[in-house]
């Protein structure tokens, strides 16, 4: 598959991936290497692992990190109810030895052993590893090396097929450098006004057009705005979706009605209080110019 | 005649390297086999293809398109500045595309990409990022004599670097509350007998809990008087390590306090410019004192304790009377913060209200290059014993 296909089958997917992030997604594919997606909340990097395996008929499976993860959540944990109710069933009986407990049959996979034993082609989506301390940043580089997980009882588990992983981060932690140099690296940023326009219509096709593109024109300049939480995709899309309920086929002329309708944006206290009226009135009538600027 | 293809790659990567991107071997393989997969028309792909490969984090991320154009594309430039003496080697990125998949054709590729090392390795040499040599004068030995008035701002990873020096030295204190930490020494009974519900009643998977531990939370107030005014700029740069890596709360004063830690945390060129507009109000003058007294009644009032560290970034000129200080001080005492005072010239200045302040302030420091923020560390580590 060429990168234009990729793309194509991205955006059937529902992902409208701009150029450099699609040249990555193939060169991860092409070279078999992990994806680490770093960017600010709400860029969509989540959705790109969800999309990637929609558009490549990938078993998805995800693997959400948090402080405390450990071994047995991520990779495998032995089954040990069953364990004991095999045990007490054959209390009686032909008796059961130590080897007949300790095999596939009794062990639970988590996500990591999941998507090695995955019968079909697996992408493993490790969701804000910034999140997860750092001895089990370092289990995974072992994991993501060889492809393989050591269990003592049983020996090396290969992969069957070696998954694609997309890793994502916050940044709330700086991950180590071992693990940055074995990940393909993308920053995702924020999305042009294009990109963000074709997003929104993709996702709300009976919104009207000019609507969206007051929207996402105000939520540009919004986002230049000093503000502490800046608004995603997920916000324009929430917003639009309430201005569209409220039956509107363009921003409304009164600021203060479009400023009732930004508790879809502004997410914090300090950023719903320094936008008045005539700051949204400023960055409307900049978004209009904007778009009769460029529909001239 | 133009250089072999792999050595062109390898030129670059060691290119990348001088401005400071840690690309080793495996990069430069890494970037090797993106420039294989790639079909010779769709070359332009590999500009976004190898930033994945040599960027790691977002300032790299940024950095590299200033990096790769002038590189590859010196001509697009106006004002052909030269680079570096790599300047005359012919760089066609289209046509060492082409070559190495010639190359390729003509042998096998395990063959190329055993070359591939060898090439790196003899044409760059292997340098750690960080320890450039640069004709055999070192440049960490200057920086850390010299002046922070004299300082360029490129210089200023360095600061970040002892900033979190520093930080691995302020000591974590045991809280009283626990968390949970498999190498715990306090059984969790709790904990412990959920899971054994598992386990039909049989507690296989003990669960453990250690105290919670944290470091101590750094106040810094940085005075940006008139006479402060050369030193300022430099301790606002240290403050921002501060924040970015202590997580520090810092506040500026010169006849009132604001805080600024939301200006520092943001990396935005305007911060200078937000915090002149902050302190524009500002009449003339330095009133330490009622600066503190607005940090100990507001900002900070339940968070000064014994967890808590303040760093008094200041000459001591203060234009309120002396003995307010010294009451400020032990009223912050009283509560258990260690108080530092760090002056920005070699000795603390004989200032009056210093002098009547001496027995509150836990630790004079000087405060003037980058050796003396690293003793810093020292002045920690000794407190906490």
């Amino acid at each position: 598959m060429d990168e234009r296909a990729l793309n194509e089958v991205l955006r059937t997917a529902g992902y409208i991936a701009d150029e450099g992030l699609t040249t990555t997604l193939w060169f991860s594919l092409a070279l078999g290497r992990p994806l680490l997606l770093e960017g600010d909340a709400g860029v969509g990097k989540t959705a790109v692992a969800g999309a990637l395996a929609k558009a490549l008929g990938r078993r998805l499976i995800r693997l959400q990190c948090y402080e405390g993860l450990d071994l047995q959540q991520a990779a495998y944990e032995w089954n040990y109810a069953r364990q004991l109710l095999a045990i007490r069933l054959h209390e009686h009986g032909t008796g059961i030895g130590e080897r007949d407990l300790f095999t596939l049959e009794y062990l639970l996979e988590r996500p990591l052993l999941a998507a090695m034993t995955s019968e079909v082609p697996a992408l493993l989506l490790i969701d804000e590893v910034d999140r997860a301390d750092e001895a089990f940043e370092a289990y995974l580089l072992e994991a993501l090396a060889d492809w393989q997980i050591t269990i003592p009882e049983l020996g090396r588990v290969a992969a069957r097929h070696i998954p694609l992983v997309v890793l994502t981060s916050n940044r709330t932690r700086e991950l180590s450098d071992a693990l940055r140099r074995r990940c393909l690296y993308y920053y995702l940023d924020y999305p042009t006004l294009e990109r963000e326009t074709a997003i929104v219509r993709a996702t709300l096709p009976d919104a009207a057009p000019r609507l969206v593109e007051d929207a996402v024109a105000f939520v540009q300049r919004l986002r230049r705005e000093d503000l502490q939480k800046i608004p995603g995709i997920a916000e324009t899309l929430d917003w639009v979706r309430a201005l569209h309920k409220l039956e509107l086929r363009a921003l409304p002329e009164d600021p203060e009605t479009v400023l009732r309708t930004l508790i879809c944006l502004l997410k914090t206290r300090d950023d719903r209080f320094q936008m008045s009226g005539e700051r949204v009135r400023a960055l409307a009538e900049g978004s209009r110019s904007g778009v009769v600027a460029a529909s001239a | 005649m133009s250089p072999r293809p792999l050595e062109t790659i390898a030129g670059f990567a060691a290119y990348l390297r001088d401005h400071g991107l840690a690309v080793g071997i495996a990069e430069n393989q890494a970037m090797v086999a993106a420039a294989v997969a790639v079909r010779i028309e769709d070359w332009e792909r590999l500009r976004a293809g190898w930033r994945s490969i040599v960027c790691h984090c977002p300032p790299e991320w940024r950095k590299y398109p200033d990096l790769f154009e002038p590189y590859w594309f010196p001509n697009r430039l106006k004002g052909t500045a030269k680079t570096d003496g790599q300047t005359r080697a012919r760089r066609d990125l289209r046509q060492v595309i082409a070559d190495l998949h010639d190359d390729l054709d003509a042998q096998a590729r395990p063959a190329a990409q055993a070359d591939v090392s060898l090439t790196s390795t003899a044409a760059s040499g292997i340098e750690q990022p960080g320890e450039r040599a640069r004709g055999g004068a070192s440049r960490c030995e200057a920086l850390a004599n010299r002046d922070f008035c004299q300082w360029l701002p490129q210089d200023l990873t360095q600061l970040e670097r002892t900033v979190e020096a520093l930080a691995q030295r302020l000591r974590r204190r045991a809280l009283r509350r626990l968390r949970n930490d498999a190498r715990g020494r306090r059984l969790d009974l709790r904990r412990t007998l959920r899971a054994s519900l598992r386990t039909g009643g049989e507690p296989f998977v003990p669960a453990w809990r250690r105290p919670r531990r944290e470091r101590p939370r750094l106040f810094v107030l940085v005075d940006v008087s008139r006479s402060m005014e050369t030193h300022a700029q430099l301790f606002l740069r240290i403050a921002r390590a501060f924040v970015g890596i202590l997580d520090a709360r810092v506040f500026v004063f010169h006849t009132r306090l604001a805080e600024i830690t939301p200006l520092l945390a943001s990396d935005s060129g305007r911060v200078q410019e937000k915090i002149n507009a902050l302190t524009a109000g500002f009449g003339g003058g330095t009133r330490i004192a009622t600066s503190l007294a607005d940090l100990v009644n507001g900002h900070a009032r339940h968070a000064l304790s014994r967890r808590a560290r303040l760093l008094i970034l200041s000459d001591g000129f203060d234009a309120d009377p002396p003995d307010q200080l010294a009451y400020e001080l032990a009223r912050v005492k009283r509560r258990g913060t260690r108080i530092y005072w760090l002056h920005p010239t070699r000795d603390a200045a004989p200032t009056a209200p210093l002098a009547s302040s001496r027995d509150f302030i836990d630790r004079f420091a000087p405060l003037y290059d980058l050796d003396s923020l690293a003793r810093l560390g020292q002045i920690f580590e000794q407190e906490a014993r």
